[in-house]
């Protein structure tokens, strides 16, 4: 909860609802999007003299959100809701974020362990995907003693379906293992929970007071067709995108695997596409398969982002909509071709329920066959766990992540609901809170539920145009390097001046970490001299200056957490009713008129 | 506001007691119009009553005087001079100084005497160019010999003399100390009587107080709440060059009214007869310059997106300084000055 | 004689000017420097009493168009030059005396030259009268 920090009378309460710009809302740990912008935009235009201060952002940052390097280049969320979308584009924050992870990444490898005393209880996090590695910097950081019990033999998880082209490898292991480093967690690899004898029992007799199952969703899912599973699904040839793109990470797939080759990808996702533009850029002849249409506005548009889709588009990946597999034909049991009727709905108002008009059907050929519909949890260790209710679903209090069966489990992550990286992290995050809160006796729900209300854009004369992404021409791209050229310092520095920064001083403060300021001003009214003329209202370029009716007749107010103490309504006030409080403007005018005559 | 009660105890009056002296008022025209005085008869059946409960011991406008019988007065004898016109020449300075002393209370009465009044935008031109003008440059003066008035003159043996035109228009409390203003060109009869009632009952608000509403009139004016959230101001017209609408706020049709800048009390006469205010109540208080604060005000409603659109707006603004320091002058930031003062 | 040494007052926006290298290194530099936050925090009433108390010019460094940290600050400030410079004449100031411009400069290197510039043009017009008076300490000292 914020507290207006200000020396004039006019104290903010405590706010019940906290006012935020929309994209530090949308963004699931609610990073200082709006601090950060205003602090890029005040870097030096040299890069020498600027990797101070982008050392110092950084550290900001990583403070609070150790992947944040990652999030640079998978991201991207917050650019969603940006205020800024309608009046010239979104500020494009990721590449922003980007451009301090890209001059951060070597700080990370230098930077010390957490100065912490582990002196607290032993916490077991299961799973080294983004939510179990929060969890476990979190914890660590508050003095648990942490170890990650990881099933494969690298960090990571998820991430490491996301191909090299959008996320560079060393940028996820730097990140990765320095998080491990620097929080002071102890890893054990190739240790399953839930193989054989690790069970979660076993773990609280080996001294663990509280478990993190952060496990993800491993399992790819099976085509299905009605609720049926659609057969040939074991034909040579097919396989899970899921599982290709974890082989192609490990290395284990020579470049032009699939030259000469037909590709076909079952799929509407993000993933389907980095399977597919993976498989192109493998020198495969790639088309993709989906049941969702092009409109992306409607109920049933194609769930990829707009620039997977353009991007698949240029480099030559053909996209067929609209269409459902009814059968995967096989010969001399090698994969031949599939069957594809038309799909005319996805959704109805029950939820996902493909229906199909079995009179219009085609067929695509391919000699490969990549399923990527989706990935599933590991129902059957929840199961064998007792994690699960009667009804099958996950047992679970979605606002502490504790189990309503065993309160000192917490489940969070893909596993427990499938969503984007930085979500996964956010749950991480809360259920480190969650088992301080457990282990310490302390009430479990208190003040967590938070409620958010989003500012909108001030008002300006101009809005500027967001500016153009560059990405390296398709017939130049077709290898596994980064393909969008990030930022320049004085691109970044210009992009992060864009911002209009919606959001309110109490949430941002980046002029007093700038020095520019000693404190937020405020600004007060004196009701006793206000005519209620409106002119202050009228001039308000963030809506804090408002007027209202008291005891009949018309006074302004200013809504604190919407004032920025720009000034422009205390010079407005025609009859000097505006005054501000907290600002040293006037003494130091005093001042220096004092010495001109002197 | 707390009240005071001045210390030749009027009480007596109010309370039917019978007292042996009426207070003594004066009420003095220094550099003014005669509209003030007029603004006094205007009062009316009050009047009569004001008459009878004291003595007045100068009115030129109204009464018979000689000077002599003011200076021969003990000095704090007159409880009330009630002073109106600005201070123009050498006369109105030493007549505002006797009546200080003479006094002891000192209203200044009106725009001029509060801050300058219209004549107050002299000090844009200067005295001597003033003089220049009347007598000698402008196109329907004849004078060959460029005659001047004299401050002396020689006549007959003897030595004429003439009040010589000060370098500056002054405001009242610029050469004395004042301790009441009642602001208006001229002060509205029920301000005026509520004035004088409240000094002769006691019951005033600290001295140096502003004897009118403490808001600007937008306060009171009926026009107010026909302004839009967003006030855009696109372009400046004079009141008579567009058929003004008699009931929206005229900052709305491009006119420019200094009624958000200027003290409530009128009771919006101008605003009734659809004319726009030209701020003669001066400033609301705590504020030095109504003028400037008025510019700040209206250039933030001006929308443009061009520095070019703004010229061309501004443009239209005939005579700012004479507009925004009709009756303010001697009191803006730049316009002030100070004579020195005798302590009272 | 030699020439009045014209005294400028320069206002600067923290956001646009100066604001990399330190405050106090700059005011060495810079006589009667005032930076703010924001320009479009200078009222009419500042404006002017930089003359009445003495000042022989007033130099505002603004941000950019567009560029202003509070939308458009800096705007408004301009809006009200053009008046202000009309009611300069009219009390018998040359306006050229009132400058406001726009750009950025992080280190703050140029303000110094802007001011001496500004200075330097105003040699020929002498120290800064109010309607023909000239201004000096006390004269119009409040009553």
């Amino acid at each position: 909860m914020w507290k207006a920090v200000n020396s004039g009378s006019a104290a903010a309460e405590d706010a019940l609802k906290q006012y935020l710009p929309p994209c530090q809302m949308k963004c699931p740990i609610n990073e200082d999007i709006q601090r950060t912008n205003v602090l890029i935009s005040m870097l030096p235009l040299d890069l020498e003299e600027a990797l101070d201060g982008i050392v110092q952002i950084g550290d900001y940052l990583y403070e609070w959100n150790p992947l944040f390097p990652v999030c640079g280049y998978v991201c991207g969320l917050c650019e969603l809701e940006c205020n800024y979308q309608e009046k010239g584009g979104a500020i494009r924050r990721r590449l922003l974020k980007r451009f301090i992870s890209d001059h951060y990444l070597n700080r990370i490898r230098e930077k010390p362990e957490l100065d912490v005393e582990k002196t607290k209880e032993n916490v077991a996090i299961v799973g080294g995907g983004p939510a179990g590695l929060m969890c476990a910097y979190d914890l660590s950081r508050r003095g648990y003693r942490v170890t990650i019990f990881e099933a494969s033999d690298r960090l990571g998880g998820a991430l490491w379906l996301i191909p090299h082209y959008r996320l560079p490898e060393d940028v996820l292991t730097t990140v990765v293992n320095n998080l491990v480093r620097i929080s002071g967690a102890d890893v054990k690899m190739n240790a399953k929970i839930g193989d054989g004898k690790l069970t979660l029992d076993k773990l609280k007799k080996d001294g663990f007071r509280a478990v993190f199952i952060a496990k993800g969703t491993p399992l790819p899912r099976i085509l299905t067709y009605g609720r049926e599973k659609v057969e040939g699904q074991e034909l040579s040839g097919v396989m899970y995108g899921q599982t290709f793109l974890y082989e192609v990470s490990h290395g284990n797939i020579q470049p032009g695997y699939f030259r000469g080759k037909k590709v076909v990808v079952i799929g509407g996702g993000n993933v389907a596409f980095d399977v597919a533009r993976t498989a192109c850029r493998l020198g495969g002849e790639t088309t993709v398969v989906c049941l969702e249409c092009a409109d992306k506005s409607s109920r049933d548009g194609i769930p990829a982002d707009e620039d997977e889709i353009k991007g698949a588009w240029e480099e030559g990946i053909r996209i067929v909509y609209s269409r459902g597999v009814r059968k995967i034909v096989g010969q001399g049991g090698k994969f031949q071709k599939i069957e594809c009727p038309l799909c005319t709905s996805v959704f109805d108002d029950n939820g996902f329920n493909p229906q199909f008009d079995p009179t219009d059907v085609i067929t695509i050929e391919g000699d490969v066959l990549m399923i990527t519909v989706g990935q599933g949890p590991d129902r059957s260790f929840l199961h064998q766990e007792g994690l699960l209710n009667e009804k099958g679903g996950l047992a679970v209090d979605p606002l502490t992540l504790q189990s309503l069966n065993k309160d000192w489990i917490f489940i969070g992550g893909d596993i427990r609901r499938i969503g984007f990286m930085v979500e996964a992290m956010h749950e991480g995050l809360i259920a480190a809170e969650s088992i301080e809160r457990y282990l310490r006796g302390l009430d479990m729900k208190a003040g967590r539920k938070r409620q958010f209300e989003a500012q909108d854009i001030p008002y300006r004369r101009v809005y500027k145009h967001e500016p153009e992404v560059v990405w390296i021409p398709p017939e130049k791209r077709l290898h596994f390097q980064l393909f969008e050229r990030g930022f320049s310092l004085k691109e970044a520095v210009e992009e992060a001046k864009r911002c209009a920064r919606c959001g309110p001083c109490v949430s941002c403060k980046a002029c007093l970490a700038i020095d520019i300021q000693d404190c937020l001003p405020t600004v007060e009214v004196n009701e006793d001299v206000c005519s209620g003329c409106g002119i202050c209202t009228s001039i308000c370029y963030y809506g804090a200056a408002g007027s209202r009716y008291k005891e009949g007749r018309m006074i302004s107010s200013t809504d604190v957490f919407r004032c920025k103490a720009c000034g422009m309504c205390v010079v407005a006030c025609p009859s000097q009713a505006r005054k501000m409080v907290g600002d040293t403007m006037e003494q130091k005018i005093d001042q220096v008129y004092a010495g001109l005559t002197a | 506001m707390s009240e005071v009660t001045t210390e030749w105890v009027v009480h007596g009056w109010s309370k039917g007691k019978q007292m042996s002296k009426k207070p003594k008022v004066a009420i003095y025209w220094l550099g003014a119009c005669g509209g003030c005085d007029e603004a006094i008869v205007d009062l009316n059946e009050v009047l009569l009553k004001v008459a009878s409960a004291v003595d007045i011991v100068l009115w030129p406008l109204a009464m018979d005087y000689k000077y002599d019988s003011i200076e021969n007065a003990p000095n704090g004898s007159i409880a009330l001079s009630i002073i109106h016109g600005n201070i123009r020449n050498s006369e109105h300075e030493e007549m505002a100084r006797l009546l200080r002393k003479k006094s002891q209370i000192v209203m200044a009465f009106g725009a001029c005497a509060c801050f300058g009044g219209t004549a107050g935008l002299a000090n844009f031109c200067g005295a001597e160019s003033i003089m220049k003008w009347v007598f000698h440059e402008a196109p329907t003066v004849e004078n060959p010999q460029h005659q001047m008035p004299q401050a002396e003159s020689p006549w007959d043996g003897q030595t004429l003399t003439l009040p010589e035109l000060l370098d500056h228009v002054y405001t009242l409390d610029q050469v004395v100390h004042v301790d009441y203003y009642l602001p208006g060109c001229p002060p509205p009869p029920d301000l005026i009587s509520h004035a004088i009632f409240a000094v002769l009952e006691g019951k005033l608000p600290p001295r140096g107080a502003v004897l009118a509403p403490q808001k600007a009139l937008c306060d009171t004016c009926p026009r107010n709440n026909t302004k839009p959230p967003k006030m855009d101001i696109t372009e400046i017209n004079k009141i008579h060059e567009i058929e003004a609408d008699s009931h929206t706020c005229f900052l709305m049709q491009g006119v420019v009214c200094m009624g958000p800048a200027t003290r409530s009390g009128c009771g919006e006469t101008c605003l009734r007869i659809n004319t726009p205010c030209r701020g003669c109540f001066g400033p609301v208080g705590g504020v030095e310059d109504s003028g400037a604060k008025f510019l700040s005000a209206l250039t933030s409603l001006v929308k443009a997106t061009t520095d070019e659109q703004v010229r061309s707006i501004m443009e239209k603004f005939q005579d700012p300084a004479g507009c925004l320091y009709r009756f303010t002058q001697p009191t803006s930031i730049l316009g002030k000055r100070v004579k020195a003062r005798e302590t009272v | 004689m030699p020439l009045h040494e014209p005294k400028i007052v320069c206002f600067s926006c923290c956001f646009g000017w100066g604001y990399l290298t330190g405050r106090d290194v700059l005011s060495l530099r810079i006589k009667h420097w005032i930076p703010v936050v924001c320009t479009g925090k200078l009222d009419s009433t500042h404006l002017l009493k930089a003359f009445r108390e003495g000042a022989d010019g007033v130099l505002i460094l603004g941000c950019p168009d567009g560029d202003c940290h509070f939308q458009d600050g800096n705007y408004q400030t301009r809006k009200k030059i053009h008046l202000l410079h009309r009611i300069l004449e009219s009390y018998g100031i040359d306006p050229r005396r009132l400058r406001m411009e726009l750009g950025t400069d992080p280190e703050g290197n140029t303000i110094p030259k802007l001011v001496e510039n500004m200075a330097r043009e105003l040699k020929q017009l002498g120290p800064v009268r109010i309607n023909g008076r000239q201004v000096s300490a006390g004269v119009s000292a409040e009553p």
